[in-house]
């Protein structure tokens, strides 16, 4: 029975030298595409869903960890979400002891060995997988994007607190108690700062803003979301296993990604 | 409004390991002192006495010699510390207030201990006072002179050792910098790329792999043979700038293509070594490998007048687009500090938007004198 597999990586000697690899250990398995960046990575795999990604991690455009996210948050069905093989070069993220926890992380120049072993769990893997509950996949590799996203700042190399924003609004700028922020979402180079009487534009990104705010009160939810954790009213799932939030004092409803739904497992 | 803790009091009450006073320096300098005092009661003694009581004179000696020691070199360190060399009139005025004193409260001091009573010592205005007040003035004149000598040439010692140390910092950061500049060539990350490359090309396509290896061979051997030596004719540089691209390019396949421009009256041209190499790996690090598309990287060297123009141009994301990738951009400030140090303010280095998109680097150093 064949697999289907799908390799991204923007080195073409790197990416063909994988697909021959493998052809050789696993021959059951039939590479789908070959895609030179993250964002055709996500497009195919979206289009094709195959049963394993091997992803680079440090692509152009977007890296195989942004991909990986993006891929969760909008994966839909029907089949379920791939197994994913995080690829990278020597010391780009810190391996930590994630390299014996999983089949799930090859470091570049990849050895035969190597490889062998990740085949050998990715087989087991999918022999069990369908029989486990919905998410088995998903799970694994947000345990895997959890380890590899860096950590928050330590304290000394924390910016300030924010406690104040300062946001300009037409020809005047206001003055926003970040207690009075129910949730910051990105806009493409902006950050829309939104209270419960209105919103505002400020010019940075929520990566920046992150470290300067209070995280036990406010909660990255997704990508591009971060919440006023004392303004969540509930957290809805839907059929597909999607989760939304619901606000005080806003009616807009806040995508919650995979990747952060942890936060709202019920106690 | 309520006082917070003053820093400057807390300081106040903690004196600082500055203004501490050099007691032990004080008792090295009464080490001298147990001699002179030695001597003087033999002086007095058999020169001036008729050779009774020595143990006597001794004391007197003692007390006087240690009094004046301690007012005279006790003021010294207090106001001028170890290192630093008192004005001579001033430590002059210390002098003639430390002799008399010393004269006076020490034969009252060896009066006590002796159990007589010593007028012709303490009281001024006697012939035998005077005398002896000479007495102690030239003894103390002597051991005064003893230690000026003596701390002169320790702060030669001391002058010539931080000579020796600043020296020795210089070549430590010339040995530093020749160290830093070999491990920016040869970073771990493109090597470890470039074997990865190597590797797979070995399993599927045998000739490219041995051109990619002599490449790869041929850029090791320029850097470490170039950085250590002093200047490289432009033609090597751009020889080793050439294999370093080609195996970038094995690398990013069709995303990177480069040309250079080296007129032929420049080839023997002499710069410092590895120049360029930092700025050509920020085009392709910052300028070309974040971009899906990839683009050109264009190296070319000019004379203009008196001066030598050499330029990397990429046609990427631009100067203003942010880090390509994480790490420090020490490439260009390292390049301006290298230049800077050897050819001063006729030199620059600049990274502006180029004309076409993308950045322009441009290195300006003076032309050399001489072609070899």
């Amino acid at each position: 029975m064949t697999i289907t597999a799908l390799i991204a990586e923007d080195e073409p000697i790197l990416a063909a030298t994988l697909a021959a690899t493998l052809g050789r250990l696993w021959p059951e398995l039939k590479i789908v595409a070959m895609c030179p960046h993250g964002q055709a990575a996500l497009e195919q795999a979206l289009a094709l869903q195959p049963e394993v990604l091997f992803l680079d991690i440090k692509m152009p455009g977007k890296t195989g960890l942004e991909a990986a996210e993006e891929l969760a948050d909008e994966w839909s069905g029907p089949r379920p979400f791939p197994q994913v093989v995080f690829v990278t070069a020597y010391d780009e993220y810190a391996v930590r002891a994630f390299d014996n926890a999983a089949a799930d992380y090859v470091l570049k120049p990849v050895s035969d060995e190597r490889l062998a072993r990740t085949v050998e769990r990715l087989k087991a893997r999918l022999k069990t997988e369908p029989a486990r509950p919905d998410g088995g996949a998903l799970e694994t590799l947000m345990e895997q994007l959890r380890a590899l996203t860096p950590a928050a700042p330590a304290p000394a190399a924390r910016p300030e607190r924010l406690t104040l924003i300062r946001a300009a609004v037409g020809n005047q700028v206001r003055m926003i108690p970040v207690t009075d922020v129910v949730y910051f979402e990105a806009l493409d180079k902006y950050v829309n700062v939104v209270t419960s009487d209105g919103e505002a534009l400020i010019r940075t990104s929520l990566k920046e803003l992150l470290p300067q705010l209070d995280e036990r009160v406010f909660w990255q939810v997704h990508r591009g979301t971060i919440v006023n954790s004392g303004c969540v009213l509930a957290a809805t799932r839907d059929d597909a296993g999607k989760l939304t939030l619901t606000l005080r004092h806003r009616p807009e409803k806040v995508r919650v990604s995979p990747l952060y739904a942890h936060l709202f497992r019920q106690m | 409004m309520p006082l917070s803790d003053s820093p400057v009091l807390a300081d106040a009450t903690i004196p600082s390991a500055r203004s501490r006073f050099p007691w032990r320096r004080l008792g090295k300098d009464a080490f001298p002192l147990v001699g002179l005092v030695i001597l003087c009661a033999l002086i007095v003694t058999y020169a001036f006495g008729d050779g009774s009581d020595f143990l006597a004179s001794l004391v007197i000696s003692a007390c006087i010699g240690t009094i004046s020691f301690c007012i005279i070199d006790g003021v010294r360190l207090a106001v001028w510390g170890e290192s630093r060399r008192p004005h001579w009139l001033a430590f002059g005025a210390v002098i003639a207030v430390g002799v008399p004193a010393g004269q006076i409260f020490g034969a009252r001091l060896a009066g006590l201990l002796l159990g007589m009573e010593l007028k012709q010592l303490h009281t001024l205005g006697t012939t035998r006072t005077s005398g002896m007040l000479l007495f102690t003035l030239l003894a103390t004149g002597g051991v005064t002179l003893y230690f000026a000598g003596r701390d002169r040439l320790a702060r030669a010692e001391a002058a010539a050792a931080q000579e020796r140390a600043r020296a020795e910092a210089v070549e430590r950061q010339a040995l530093q910098a020749q160290l830093q500049l070999l491990q920016a060539q040869i970073e771990p990350h493109m090597l470890f790329n470039t074997l990865a490359n190597l590797q797979g090309l070995i399993a599927i396509d045998p000739p490219r792999a041995q051109r990619m290896l002599d490449q790869l061979i041929q850029f090791l051997r320029g850097t470490l043979s170039s950085s250590r030596s002093q200047a490289t004719p432009l033609a090597q540089e751009f020889t080793l700038l050439d294999a370093y691209l080609g195996l970038m390019a094995v690398r990013m396949g069709e995303r990177l293509s480069y040309s250079f421009d080296l007129p032929e009256p420049l080839r023997t041209v002499r710069i410092p070594p590895m120049l360029l190499q930092p700025l050509v790996e920020n085009a392709i690090a910052h300028g070309l490998e974040p971009t899906i598309a990839g683009g050109h990287v264009g190296i070319a060297a000019r004379r203009e007048g008196d001066l030598l123009l050499l330029t990397v141009t990429d046609n990427g994301r631009g100067p203003d687009a942010g880090p390509g990738k994480e790490g420090t951009s020490v490439g260009l400030s390292n390049t301006r500090e290298r230049l800077k140090a050897l050819f001063g303010e006729r030199s620059g280095v600049t990274l502006d938007a180029a004309p076409g998109g993308g950045a322009i680097a441009r290195v300006t150093l003076p032309m050399p004198d001489k072609h070899e």
